[in-house]
This record gives structure tokens, sequence and C-alpha cells, in this order.
């Protein structure tokens, strides 16, 4: 009974809130759970856009942050509460692809557009019309990262990925697509699960097929493992390590230290890209929250940037009008210009930066 | 439909969170059925998946109507079950309950491991086919049947070999029988569960059906009290609405969601229910 009572009394709070003048968007993001980590990245480079949205003179956006906790319900929840209670007009997130493939049908049946700033599996795009991704999919990022490799005289690989989990294997899909494109012979594929603390039997066959060039699709956990390990069974660095986007990410220097030295990965944006746009939003960044901003945030600060014009360019907090008007996006943001395809993806990969461990942390590959 | 604007707004909200309740009751009651026997059997949430992998491929590939699927949907559980069931009914109380979340891994390896089924990436495009009418009324059958069973000679032959499984068999109770058809039950409700939640949700994917969740099915009937088929379904819905109901506590959320648990279980060891059954005389 009191549940209902609460439900009456939220309703009647979001259809008083509804009269007001700026315009409600919902941002569903992974704040509790294991992957916390990601989710409050993506908040924080939210809110840093939208201060400095708040401070320019645009058309206002009430944000209104859900927890997804990393699970399917847990996105769809909060995307029914933020469409049926706040009424929003679109929606940034969810962080995961998994989420993405739950929620998005959800949205999508309402109309309400939604911006994925992380969710780079194949096909969440196809879910329906109005969703939408910043993320660049796999799909463009791998084929830059194996033309560098091929570039560097890779002439064969060997595959290992890790099997249970949704965003590895698409990503290992991906990888085994980009290497045939390009013209690689893939020796053998081997699999495991993200848990696994042992690779020996996996490596130990790779070894001995002596490829050029190793690709590995995992989260950032088990590839540190998996590198940890090449070292002890005396994989040197004649062999190029080449890894997925869940190698991108500051945590594999830290866990994996100097075997991680060599490993080339691409990234759509990196921490020290000169231009000035970039150097301003990570002192920016820094100022606000005290450390360096990562791949997550620069995203989800372009996103809401992206979002903030086209409710500037639709002229009305219309779901249907917003998601037009994101098809018409042209900016200019800290991961380089940006465009949406007629399918709702990035329009380009230009701003894919090659990056290469050395020491314990990345930098720009030569 | 003709609901008023503010009440179809208010359903649609809250619809993944009324089918989550009428799906976990019933996943309560599949765990209520084996533990009323005295079983410590943890295969619910592996049924739940085999019910909802066979029977989003019966929507999926064969296109059959959701009318055929769902009662379809129990054959491969019900099948499974009975496959196992010889060697594991062999076993008893953590032993029993370490095979039985043994099996969910295997399945949940084959479903990573069979292109067919999606892999880590899990079957999506299920059609919602499954209106939030059928999944309350599937519960109130099933809570009605399980009491009306409950308060039969079969329920005091399940509480007796609750207490005491030898000196039941002593009284005449056969026992092994009786483990096989509760596991049988177990099975069926577990299954319908998991073809109602993917006929709801639209995906499905490996990591739905494996240790986590078996988990969380047991603690909805130790929350609610295993005395009467009301307890479980009671844990379901408190453990389910929680957090949801603290969704606005954000940061501190999970944390009371947690609090609660304990002071529950501390303050309340038979469960929030802790009622029995009055039983016909024999």
């Amino acid at each position: 009974m009191r549940f209902l009572v609460m439900l009456a009394a939220c309703l009647v709070l979001s259809t008083a809130a509804g009269a007001a003048e700026p315009v409600p968007v919902g941002l569903v993001a992974i704040l509790s759970g294991p992957n916390a980590a990601y989710g409050t990245a993506i908040r924080a480079g939210a809110e840093l856009a939208l201060a400095e949205i708040d401070a320019g003179g645009g058309p206002k956006i009430a944000l209104t942050v859900e927890d997804s906790g990393g699970t399917k319900d847990g996105a769809i929840n909060a995307a029914r509460k933020l469409i049926g209670r706040d009424h929003v007009a679109a929606i940034i997130g969810p962080t995961l692809s998994n989420e993405m493939f739950a929620m998005g049908p959800v949205a999508n049946g309402r109309g309400v557009p939604t911006i994925g700033t992380s969710t780079t599996a194949a096909g969440i795009t196809d879910i329906g019309p109005f969703i939408f991704r910043t993320a660049l999919p796999e799909a463009d990022v791998i084929p830059v990262t194996m033309a560098r490799a091929v570039a560097r005289g890779v002439k064969t690989i060997a595959l290992l990925y890790a099997s249970d989990d949704a965003f590895s294997k698409s990503g290992f899909d991906t990888m085994r697509a980009a290497a045939e494109q390009a013209g690689l012979k893939i020796l053998t594929v081997e699999s495991f699960a993200s848990k696994d603390t042992d690779f020996s039997a996996q490596l130990t066959k790779i070894k001995a097929l002596q490829p050029d060039a190793v690709g590995i699709s995992a989260l950032v956990e088990p590839v540190s493992g998996v590198l940890l390990q090449t070292r002890q069974l005396g994989f040197g660095p004649q062999t190029l390590f080449i890894g997925g986007n869940g190698a991108n990410s500051p945590r594999l220097g830290q866990i994996a230290g100097a075997a991680a030295d060599g490993l080339i990965v691409g990234s759509p944006w990196f921490v020290a890209k000169p231009d000035p746009l970039n150097q301003a939003f990570v002192a920016a960044f820094h100022a606000r929250t005290g450390h360096d901003p990562d791949q997550f945030a620069a995203q989800a600060y372009d996103t809401m940037k992206i979002l903030d014009e086209a409710i500037a360019r639709a002229g009305s907090a219309s779901p249907g009008a917003i998601r037009d008007a994101l098809l018409r996006t042209d900016h200019h943001g800290v991961m380089g210009p940006f465009r949406f395809t007629d399918h709702r993806d990035p329009a380009s990969a230009e701003g894919v930066v090659v990056l290469e461990m050395h020491g314990g942390a990345f930098r720009v590959a030569e | 439909m003709t609901l008023p604007p503010f009440l179809a707004d208010l359903i649609w909200t809250y619809q993944n969170v009324i089918v989550a309740l009428g799906v976990n009751g019933l996943l309560a009651l599949a765990m209520y059925v084996v533990l009323a026997a005295g079983q410590l059997s943890l295969g619910q949430a592996a049924f739940m998946g085999l019910g909802a992998y066979s029977s989003a491929l019966l929507s999926l590939r064969l296109q059959l109507p959701f009318t055929a699927v769902l009662p379809l949907s129990v054959v491969a559980p019900v099948g499974f079950a009975l496959l196992v069931g010889g060697p594991t009914l062999r076993l008893s109380g953590v032993y029993l309950a370490i095979a039985t979340i043994g099996l969910g891994e295997v399945l949940r390896a084959v479903y990573l491991n069979v292109d067919v089924l999606g892999g880590a990436l899990g079957l999506s495009g299920i059609p919602e086919a499954a209106p939030i009418w059928l999944i309350y009324l599937i519960l109130a059958v099933a809570l009605l049947l399980l009491w009306r069973v409950g308060r039969s000679h079969i329920g005091r032959a399940m509480e007796a070999m609750r207490v005491d499984a030898a000196a039941a068999a002593a009284m005449g109770v056969d026992v092994r029988r009786y483990r096989l058809g509760v596991l049988l039950a177990s099975a069926a409700l577990a299954g319908l569960a998991g073809a109602l939640s993917a006929h709801a949700t639209d995906f499905i994917g490996p990591n739905d059906y494996g240790f986590e969740p078996a988990v969380t099915i047991l603690s909805f009937a130790l929350l609610g009290g295993i005395g009467s088929p009301f307890g479980p379904v009671l844990g379901a819905w408190v453990l389910t609405l929680l957090p949801e109901l603290l969704r606005g506590f954000a940061d501190v959320r999970l944390v009371l969601n947690g609090v609660v648990i304990v002071l529950a279980v501390l303050f309340l060891p038979r469960g929030l229910l802790a009622w029995r059954m009055r039983r016909i005389a024999a």
C-alpha cells in the first residue's frame, strides 16, 4: 500500500515538473557493483558537459541519473522509470552493450531517442530507429589497429578471447573478420572464461605455432593476466600483442606493468591528444574531480554536448523532433569531428588513435 | 486497453517489476516444493534456463504461437529432471546442493559454447507475448494447487520427510518417489517461469541462469519461510521490490537492501511468514 502511495506521490511531482522550462534528459549508468567505475566516469563526463552548457546560453537540460547496477533488469527498470515517471525527452546510456540489448527495445518502443556512449558491440543500432550510439563500434576501431599491425610486418596471428562475456565475444568476432580482411593468416583460435587465472594451456599451444601477433579480446583483468603469463612462458618482444577495446584502460598498466609493454590497441580518444579542445576538457575535468578523465568520460562529455545541440536544433522537447535533429548532428568534440550515419552509428573513425603500452602507460604508437 | 492514462503510464513504468514479481513468485514456489520435502536442491535456475532457452528457440526458429510454446516449455526442464533425478536423488543435504549447482554450471557452459543458443551474446528479439495477467493466473493456480496438496496426506508425507526421511520411510512413505515427484514439479514450475520471463523481456543470456540466480531463488524461500507456499512468494516479492523502493536512496541503496535482509534473518529466523498450514485430518 505504501508503495502505491509513493508511486502516486512521485507521479504528481513529475507531472508538476513537466510544465517547467528545462528539457528533461535521463542518464542510465552503472553506479554500483563491480563495474561501477565505468558508470562513475560516464556520469562525471556528462555532468561536466552539463555544467558548461548551463554556463553558456543554450537550452537548459534537467538531468536525472539512474543506476542500472550493471544488470539488464536494472537497466530496463531505470529506463521505464525515466520514461514513465520523469517523462524524459532523451536518454544517454546505458553502459554495457548487454544492457542496451535489454533496455533499447523498451525506449525504442516508446519513441525516446537513446544514445549509447560506450556500447561497442555489433548490432546495437539495429534495435530500432531511436537507438543511437556515439561509441565507435569495435568494427570501426579494430581494422585500424590491424592495419597498423600489418604495417609492422605482421603476417600470421593467433586469436584469444573470453567466451563467456558478450562484449569479449562480439569483439572477437570483429577481430577475426578484421584479421581476414587484412589478409592475415589465423593460426589458431583459443578461448577462456573471464574469471580464469591460468591460461598456460592456450598460451603454450600459441607459442608453439610462433605467430607474428596475438589478438586478445577480453576485459582488462583477464587481458592483464594473459600478458603476465606470456612473459613467464617466454614470449619475447618479437610477438606483437593486439588488444580489443577491453584492453584500452589505464588499469592494464597498473595490473600487468612491464609485461604489457608493446601491446597496441585502437582508441577513439587519448588523454594526451594535443588539440586545444581536448586539453581544455582534460584540465576542466581534472579541476572538477581531481583525476584525469578516461575514454568513458570523454565519450559521455561529447554526447551530452551533441544532445544539447540537437535539442537546440529541434526547438522543442519532443522526442521525435530531437531524434530527427540528432541525425543532423555536426559536432566537433574532444574525440574529433562527429556525425551520425543514416544508421545512427558514428560516421567516421578518423579520430581513432593507435596506442602502445610503454613502461606501464599508454603512448601514441609510432 | 481502456485504462485511464495515468494508470496505463504507471503500469508501463513498473511493467518489468510487475513481471518480475510474478516470475520470481513462481521460482520461489519451485524452490518451496523441494524444500518442503527436505531436499536442498538448487537446480531451479538451471530449469528456468532450460524453459527460457527452449521456449525462445520454439518462438524464434519455429515461430510457434505462444499458446503452444508455453506448455511445451516444461518439456525440456522436466525431461532433464527425469534424466538427472536418478543419480542425484541418492544425495542429500549440501551434497545435493553442490550437485545441482554443478548441473546449472554445466548448462551455462553449454549455452556459452553452442552457436544456435547465441553463445555469450544470448538470444534477442524474443516476441513479448506473455501478458501480465497470464503470469499472475499461473502463479495463482500454482499457489492454490500447492496449498491444496500441502494440506492433504501428500503434504503430511512431505513434512515427515523433511523432519526425518528415515522415519518417514519406516512409516510407509515412498521417499524416492516423493523426491522425484517434487523435483519434477519444481522443474515444471521453474520452466514455466523461464518461458514467461523470456517472453516478457525479449532478451536472454547464459549468465541469467547461473550460480547467482540459483542462490537468489533460495533466499526467496528462506526469507519468506517454508511453512506454507505463501511464505516463499512473499519472500520473493520483498526481495524483488526492495531495490526498486529504495531507488530514491541512490548510492546507499544496496547497503540498505543488505541491512534489511540481515535484520530479517536475525530477528525472523523462521521467515517473514512463520506460519504452518493446518492439515486435513487423515
